[in-house]
Order: C-alpha cells, then sequence, then structure tokens
C-alpha cells in the first residue's frame, strides 16, 4: 500500500497548491481551480462545466427522430457500409440462412438457447445433424449469438458475457452470426449509455465483458490495406427476426 | 529495462529517416490518410458539432484530472467490487515487479499482449522475458515489430513505417511464411501462428484505454479483436493502467469512446468497443479467472502539479502526428523513446527527464496543426514553446545560442542598430552566398537563403512619409 499512499498524496499535495502559471484555453473569467488552497490560483485544469463553449451536453451523432422501420433502415446501411451483412427474415427463412452460411459444417458455437430470439433453435439445428460445440473449442468456424441491444447510429451490437453468454461464440469463429430483433434497437450508444443508467449499469457490473461490436474484425497495418478477420470473425452475418 | 532512451539525438536520427524512401512513403501515406479520416468523421454532421464534441471531450477529461486523487479512490473501490484486484506501481520497475509477482503466484509460463503504449515505457516485455516467461504481441503490427526487435513508431499504428513488401520480408525471414504480396494472405498467415499462441497462453496482459471511476470498469479499444483475445482465454488478465486514465462516468466514457476512433482512424467506433469488469461470474462459460489491475504512475504525478498537467488529458489517439510535418517526415522512431509527434516532443521530456531530451521541444515548425487537431485541445505548441524557454533556464541551450541571442537583442533594440544590422546582412549575403557559419549553418545547410527585398522596409517606409506629406502640403 505504501505506493497507493505516495501517489495519492503527491496528487493532493499538488492539487493543493496555487497553480504558477497558465490559465487553460478552456479557463473562463474569474474560475478558480477546484480543489485549490488559493482560491484566486489560476490552474491549467480549470473549467466547471464550460470554458469557452456552450457547455450543453450532445450526443456524437445527431440522428433525427427515427420511426422503428427508418432506425431499422439507418442500422442496416450502417452495419452494411462497414462491411456486415444484414437480413430481415421470419424464422424459417433464419434457419435456412443458419444453414447456408453453415455450408455442410456439422458443429458450431453457440450461446445457450434461451439466450437467442429463437426459440428450439438448437433442437432444430441437432435434427439436421448440427451440434454445439464446447466455448473453447477454437476450430469452429460458425458462431451464433443473440445481442442485448443493437444501435443504429453507427451499425452495433451490444453484446454481454453471461452464463450461457460465452465470449468465445463472438469471437473465436470466421463467421459470426447474430440474431436480434427489430425492438432490440436503440439510436445510438448514448441512448444505451441512458437506458443502463437507469437499470444501475448491469452491463458494467453484472456482465464480466461488455463489447460493442462494430462490423467484422479488421486491420490496416499491412501497407496501410484494410483487410477483414484480423482475429476476431472476418463475416458478420446479423439477422433481425421478423 | 525499459526502451533504450535516444532522444537527444533527434536530429541524428531525424536525418536518417529522411533517407530512408521506404519510411517516407509509408510514413507519408500513414499520416495523410489519418489526417483526411479524421476530418471526414469529426466533421460529418459540422463543423460546429465537431467542435463542441472536442471541447466535450477535453472538459470531460480536464474534470476527471481535477479530481484525480479522489476518483482513484472511488475507481478502486468499484474495480474491487467488480473482482478486480487493484495494485499500485510509483515506476517502471515496481510495476514490472507486480507482472513477475502475478505470474508467479498463478504458475504462468506463456503471455499474451494486446497493444499498449504505457507497457512500452515500462518495458514490461524484457522484464517478463528475462524471468523466462515467453511474451507475444498479438496486434499485427506489434507482432511485427516484436519479430523485427523494433519498437512501436505512431501510438494507433505501431508499423507504419513500413511499407507491405519490407512486413513480407519480415514474415518470410522469421516465419517462414510462403512469399506473398497479398495483404489479406498476410494477414491470414499470422491469424493463423497466433491463434495457437491465444488458446494455450496462461496469462494475458492488456492496457487501457480509460478507467470508469463509477462502476469500476476498463475500456479498451481495438479493430482487430487480439484484444479480446488476451483479456478473455488466459486464466489470467492484468490491464497496466496509467492514473491518468480515469474517467468519472460512463456518460464521460460514452463520449470519449467515440471521439478516440473518430480522431485516431476516422472510425464512429471501433471494431471491438470492449468493456472489462473484472474476472468471469460464476456459470460464465469462459473469460479469467483472476483480474487485475496495475495503477501505474511512473512520473504521472510529478506532471500534474505542474505547468503541463493538461499533457495528462492525452487520450493516445495519434491525430497529433498524423498532422505534424516533423512527424510525417522523420516518422516516430527519431524523437527517441516510446512516444513521437507533438505530444512524444511533451511527454518525453516530463517522463524521461529535459536534459534527456532536449532537441524535442525543438522538433516542431509550431505550426499548431496538432492542437487543431486534438480531440481534447491540448494546446501542445504552448507547452513546446514552455519546455524551450526551460531549455534556457535550465542552461541546456547550445553553447553560442545565448551570445547570439544577446547580439541578436542589442539589434532589435535601437533603430540604428538594426538599420546598421540589416546593412551588414546584404553584404553578407553578397559575399557568403546560402552559406552561414556556425550553428546558422544547420539552418542553411537544407534550405536556401531567401533573397532580401530589393529595397528594405524602413526606407519604403521613410519615402511613403515623405510623400504623403509632400501631397498634404501640395493641397494646403
Amino acid at each position: 500500500m505504501a505506493a497507493r499512499d505516495r501517489i495519492l498524496s503527491r496528487l493532493r499535495q499538488a492539487q493543493g497548491n496555487p497553480h504558477p502559471l497558465t490559465p487553460s484555453p478552456m479557463k473562463r473569467e474569474g474560475e478558480t481551480h477546484s480543489g485549490s488552497a488559493d482560491a484566486n490560483s489560476p490552474s491549467p485544469l480549470v473549467g466547471e462545466g464550460a470554458g469557452g463553449w456552450g457547455g450543453e451536453r450532445r450526443r456524437m451523432l445527431p440522428l433525427p427522430e427515427l420511426s422503428a422501420d427508418k432506425r431499422l433502415e439507418c442500422f442496416a446501411s450502417e452495419a452494411e457500409a462497414l462491411g456486415c451483412v444484414v437480413y430481415r427474415v421470419s424464422r424459417s427463412e433464419a434457419l435456412e440462412q443458419i444453414m447456408d452460411l453453415l455450408d455442410g459444417d456439422k458443429s458450431v458455437l453457440s450461446w445457450a438457447e434461451e439466450e437467442l430470439p429463437y426459440a428450439g433453435l438448437h433442437d432444430l439445428l441437432a435434427s439436421l445433424d448440427v451440434s454445439v460445440a464446447q466455448p473453447d473449442a477454437g476450430d469452429v468456424r460458425v458462431g451464433i449469438t443473440g445481442v442485448s441491444a443493437a444501435l443504429a447510429a453507427t451499425g452495433s451490437l451490444v453484446l454481454e458475457s453471461g452464463a450461457g453468454r460465452p465470449r468465445s461464440a463472438s469471437l473465436l469463429p470466421d463467421r459470426h452470426i447474430a440474431l436480434m430483433t427489430s425492438e432490440q434497437l436503440l439510436d445510438d450508444l448514448e441512448t444505451w449509455q441512458n437506458a443502463q443508467q437507469a437499470l444501475g449499469y448491469p452491463a458494467f457490473k453484472d456482465a464480466s465483458n461488455t463489447v460493442i461490436v462494430t462490423g467484422p474484425s479488421k486491420t490496416a497495418d499491412i501497407g496501410h490495406q484494410l483487410v477483414k478477420g484480423a482475429h476476431g470473425p472476418r463475416e458478420l452475418h446479423i439477422l433481425v427476426l421478423d | 529495462m525499459s526502451v533504450e532512451l535516444k532522444s537527444n539525438d533527434f536530429v541524428a536520427l531525424a536525418d536518417i529517416a529522411l533517407r530512408n524512401p521506404d519510411l517516407q512513403h509509408a510514413v507519408g501515406a500513414g499520416t495523410r490518410g489519418g489526417y483526411q479520416k479524421r476530418a471526414e468523421t469529426m466533421f460529418a454532421h459540422s463543423r460546429e458539432h465537431g467542435e463542441h464534441m472536442r471541447q466535450q471531450a477535453a472538459e470531460a477529461k480536464r474534470r476527471a484530472l481535477r479530481k484525480l486523487p479522489d476518483l482513484l479512490e472511488t475507481a478502486e473501490h468499484n474495480l474491487i467490487a467488480n473482482g478486480w484486484q487493484v495494485a499500485w506501481a510509483e515506476d517502471a520497475d515496481e510495476a514490472n515487479q507486480l507482472v513477475l509477482d502475478i505470474a508467479r503466484r498463478h504458475g504462468v509460463e506463456s503471455v499474451t499482449k494486446s497493444k499498449s503504449m504505457l507497457s512500452e515505457e515500462l518495458g514490461v516485455n524484457h522484464a517478463m522475458e528475462a524471468a523466462g516467461l515467453r511474451v507475444v504481441e498479438t496486434d499485427l503490427g506489434e507482432y511485427i515489430i516484436q519479430l523485427n526487435n523494433e519498437t512501436p513508431s505512431h501510438i494507433v499504428a505501431p508499423v507504419m513505417h513500413k511499407t507491405k513488401a519490407e512486413i513480407r520480408d519480415i514474415f518470410v525471414r522469421e516465419l517462414d511464411m510462403a512469399p506473398t504480396d497479398d495483404a489479406e494472405e498476410m494477414v491470414a498467415f499470422a491469424r493463423k501462428m497466433l491463434r495457437e499462441d491465444f488458446l494455450s497462453a496462461d496469462m494475458g496482459i492488456s492496457g487501457g484505454n480509460f478507467l470508469i471511476a463509477e462502476t469500476g470498469s476498463i475500456g479498451l479499444v481495438m479493430n482487430e479483436g487480439n484484444g479480446r483475445l488476451c483479456t478473455s482465454m488466459p486464466r489470467v488478465h492484468i490491464a497496466l493502467v496509467g492514473i491518468e486514465k480515469i474517467v468519472e462516468t460512463v456518460e464521460d466514457y460514452a463520449t470519449l469512446t467515440q471521439v478516440l476512433p473518430s480522431s485516431a482512424t476516422g472510425q464512429k467506433l471501433t471494431v471491438y468497443t470492449n468493456i472489462l469488469n473484472g474476472p468471469g461470474r460464476d456459470a460464465e462459460g469462459d473469460g479469467p479467472e483472476h483480474s487485475y489491475v496495475i495503477l501505474v504512475d511512473n512520473g504521472r504525478s510529478q506532471i500534474y502539479g505542474s505547468d503541463y498537467a493538461e499533457a495528462l488529458t492525452c487520450i493516445r489517439c495519434g491525430a497529433c502526428q498524423n498532422a505534424c510535418p516533423v512527424y510525417r517526415s522523420t516518422g516516430g522512431h527519431a524523437y527517441g523513446w516510446v512516444y513521437g509527434g507533438p505530444i512524444g516532443a511533451v511527454l518525453t521530456p516530463l517522463l524521461v527527464g529535459l536534459e534527456n531530451a532536449q532537441p524535442l521541444p525543438h522538433a516542431s515548425s509550431l505550426c499548431g496543426s496538432c492542437k487543431q487537431v486534438c480531440p481534447v485541445d491540448i494546446d501542445l505548441p504552448r507547452m513546446l514553446l514552455d519546455l524551450r524557454r526551460d531549455l534556457v533556464r535550465d542552461g541546456h541551450s547550445k553553447a553560442g545560442w545565448d551570445t547570439a541571442m544577446k547580439l541578436w537583442a542589442v539589434g532589435m533594440t535601437s533603430p540604428a542598430r538594426f538599420a546598421l544590422g540589416g546593412k551588414a546582412a546584404r553584404v553578407g549575403q553578397y559575399i557568403m552566398g546560402d552559406y552561414m557559419p556556425g550553428i546558422l549553418g544547420n539552418w542553411s545547410k537544407h534550405r536556401d537563403f531567401p533573397d532580401f527585398a530589393p529595397k528594405p522596409f524602413r526606407q519604403l517606409w521613410a519615402a511613403r512619409k515623405h510623400s504623403r506629406v509632400k501631397e498634404r502640403h501640395g493641397r494646403a
């Protein structure tokens, strides 16, 4: 604990000193350093709330008011621009699509059935000779997950880990199939954050890992050329169930 | 144990970079691309909105830092509530020792690591390798650099300085890859090589882009997914987090985790915006059994009390590097330590001592582009100027410089002496051409000396005044 106490005491000491110079560009007339011993001393970090700007909190990606249909359109076009494939399907079409994407594979990584918006999917897959592998199987080509929310402004999927929701299903396979319903679609990250706040932030406390997935895994490290499928899934197929 | 410090050799290192055509090509393309994409994304809605979001992000970081000690305690409390084990390190040696102790406690032999600039500062890879651990960097760029025994040259694109052909040669030489010029094949090859490491590693090490005090969470951004693998598959996870990474609320985090990739790569969000909340919960199929956060000071608390405190608000997006005419020409290695570009020219002297990084405050044209693109509006030009002042104050200015400046002051403070100096300079140029003696030669060696105007301004002004006076008299 010695290091901890020394670090905190150094910080508190620095905080208490009147700051020698240079009000920050954010500084407004008459503002003072919050933890300062000398209330008149300017600090580079001065400026509660605002300074040179309105101080009104905005969302990063302002969207107009969207109808449910328009929101889904916006989501699909954002996700597709990133290289995802978005399908609007009925339950029976969804099964057909999943079998197409399995392309003959007999094993799949998957969230537990009760975590998917498709009751009976695992039994249907079993009847077609497809079994669900252990979450740590590193060589399975396709993974199936649900989502806990989706974000229209960025074409993103929010996935919370938990019992029956292994992280690996959206991470290890080459091809990730996400099943969602249009009711799960929110406007943007800020809307999701507000909803989380109202619930006491379960995605930051109850889930050990929450990941917001925006497109297929990619890299531009080799010659600044965009390549999909660096370490995570190369393909992301999003099935929006009616 | 950390990266070899060569910042005092900036001029020589820059000279080498300027003569490397591959580097010139790669860094030029990479920085210009990043600069362009940032502008497109930040101002996609409107310039006014983009500027507003910069100020919103800046204020989120500044408010967090104003409350830093209190928020660190809040964060510690909430991290522990989330199941993290929290340790504190004052410097690199302490941090590395903590990592080694954790590795020993859990019988760790192999480690996968995702990208962390702090870990470069600490030299944690060297420390682990010296202790007999196998360490694999898993960000593709970092992996290439580790294979080639280099350090990252850019904050978000560590191998920005290499062309595709150079990377191919490294894979062929080090890993016997079948030669190919296809980037997709090269990525697929690296994916296959690294997959085994991911699945067999005992411990994963990550950095942390944000430490959310309100919930005890770590925010990580990444595109490849390696950071998810490092923090999900091994039994043990350590997050190395600088104490300045603190944000107060999830609401602030929501702003910052969007502004960061917009400024870095022009993405609205990175492919994986990863929120880590401690070890895997009961009945969860995967996730680490043991999660640690090491909160690292390593010089930050010294900066906190100084005029340079705003440097701590940096969220490491690399936009200032992409915008900087010096960085665009030299790449990151010329700066001689972990951080290149304008933020590196400020942070390096502050973290390693001004005497060990004397050329860096001068490695800038002060054009101001870095401040303009900074997502948290850090006044980098102001700090570069202040560091130049500190260099003089501490007696680090070059021999002869003081005398030259004093002479300059003598010349500039009297109209007569100024006129005389101007005449002398004209005569001087007539005789010497573009050659300038002594330290002035650094300037003229790479540039043509601009020709003097046919008539000095003083003469023009005097003549104009004279004619005006005559004109007025004529009218009267």
